[in-house]
């Protein structure tokens, strides 16, 4: 079926002109190029600038993605980065973050088949933050922000165009999820009292990263200040509920006040992982017993209770956000970390 | 490949990735989760000669069955979405 209600003959330049942007999106959309939301047309000369702007060859294969096996160019993904809305200079973030998808520990071609809605979740660290914009304070996991926009939304018109998973056909998530647009922020590194994820992952302060994690959902958690350190991570553990994910792993965005408290407290990130690791468990009498029992064999429970994690080394801490007794939980595990080079 | 119907033009789908688009399904509908030990035991007898086909069929005859339905099923021509299974 198409959709294309323009008429295609343009009798005049100006009117070819007027039309350009609408039948551009149009015939994306009836293509099944796009995510259903206008595209900016990849012409030549664009995908030319953003190759350069990529410091690499158009030709380079960065991976081939599933289920369809499709090569994921340099130039393939300039063109998804066009139509994306991004600019230029965000090429290499986004091939970053393709090296990290495609990572087989990452296990890619199950997130794109499956009926779950999981989806990639980045996490960007460095100097990049400050050179390309991407929010990390106040609004970061919101919409305003063109890089956060577009950078998440490039990653997945790629996934869709060049992996294949499209909607319905090889994508077969039941309900699939709003986080599926665009699901990125960087880490709000200057009010972070401890090291930077990146820098807990291996890398130096002054290196840019991108940081993939296969993510399930969104929490936001509200919890009032100034009451002690247990009394926070009580509040944030009682939201991580124990669940059925293939991804292992809970990522916990805290917001700038809590960090604050928490490490006023004399707390370190291993502290908390291992509170929130005791913490976020719930009598077995709470779940069905099918769930309870699978959960116990896999290495999340006992007798008594279920667990959120088998270890608090599944427990992953950055921090992001403006102030305000927020955080934010993000079902998400398996993160693999790359460099972005040139930034 | 034993599944539900929800998924079987899916899984044959899948499997053309993995360079498999002959493999035998043998489907049951949806869903079974609730069905109890002879419900699913019915279910499974009703499929059983599709599976003995499976694993018996010389692959020339497999091809020669499902040709046509083969290339209907691993990627409706024109469809980009749907909402629906297909």
């Amino acid at each position: 079926m198409t959709h294309a209600y323009v008429d295609l003959k343009a009798e005049s330049l100006e009117q070819f002109v007027e039309q350009f942007p609408t039948r551009a999106y149009e015939h994306a959309y009836d293509q099944g190029w796009t995510d259903g939301l206008p595209i900016i047309p990849a012409t030549p000369e664009a995908v030319q600038r953003f190759v350069a702007a990529s410091g690499r060859a158009a030709d380079e294969v960065i991976g081939v993605l599933p289920p369809r096996k499709g090569r994921a160019t340099v130039e393939v993904i300039a063109a998804n980065a066009v139509m994306a809305g991004c600019r230029p200079e965000y090429m290499p973030v986004i091939i970053a973050a393709l090296e990290g998808l495609v990572d087989p520990r990452f296990l890619l071609e199950h997130m794109q088949v499956t009926t779950n809605p999981m989806t990639p979740f980045l996490l960007v660290n460095g100097p990049v933050r400050h050179k390309l914009e991407i929010n990390f304070g106040t609004g970061c996991l919101g919409p305003g922000w063109r890089a956060n926009a577009t950078i998440g939304r490039a990653v997945r018109l790629i996934l869709n165009n060049v992996g294949g998973a499209l909607p319905g056909i090889y994508s077969k998530s039941s309900l699939s999820s709003p986080l599926r647009y665009s699901y990125i922020c960087g880490e709000n590194e200057e009010e972070n009292p401890w090291a930077p994820f990146h820098v807990d992952r291996g890398f130096r302060r002054e290196e840019s990263t991108v940081t993939v994690f296969r993510a399930f959902n969104f929490c936001n958690i509200s919890g009032s200040q100034g009451v002690g350190a247990d009394e926070i991570l009580r509040q944030i553990a009682t939201q991580m509920l124990p669940m059925y994910a293939l991804g292992d792993g809970a990522l916990l965005l805290l917001g700038v006040n809590h960090a604050q408290a928490l490490r006023a407290a004399g707390l370190t990130k291993r502290d908390i992982q291992q509170r929130l690791w005791k913490f976020a468990r719930l009598p077995v009498s709470y779940f069905a017993k099918s769930f309870a029992d699978e959960e116990r064999a896999a290495g999340r429970g006992d007798a008594e209770t279920v667990w959120r994690a088998r270890s608090p080394d599944e427990f992953y801490i950055a921090v992001a956000g403006g102030p305000g007794p927020q955080d934010v939980y993000i079902a998400a595990g398996m993160p693999q970390t790359r460099a972005i080079p040139g930034i | 490949m034993v599944c539900t119907d929800t998924f079987t033009k899916f899984g044959r789908r899948i499997a053309s990735t993995q360079g498999c688009p002959y493999v035998v399904i043998a489907d049951t509908p949806n869903p079974i989760q609730d069905l109890g030990p002879d419900e699913l035991r019915a279910r499974a007898e009703a499929m059983i000669a599709t599976v003995i086909d499976g694993l018996t069929l010389p692959p020339s005859e497999i091809e020669r069955r499902f040709k046509d339905i083969v290339r209907r099923q691993i990627h409706p021509e024109g469809v980009v979405r749907s909402s629906v299974p297909v």
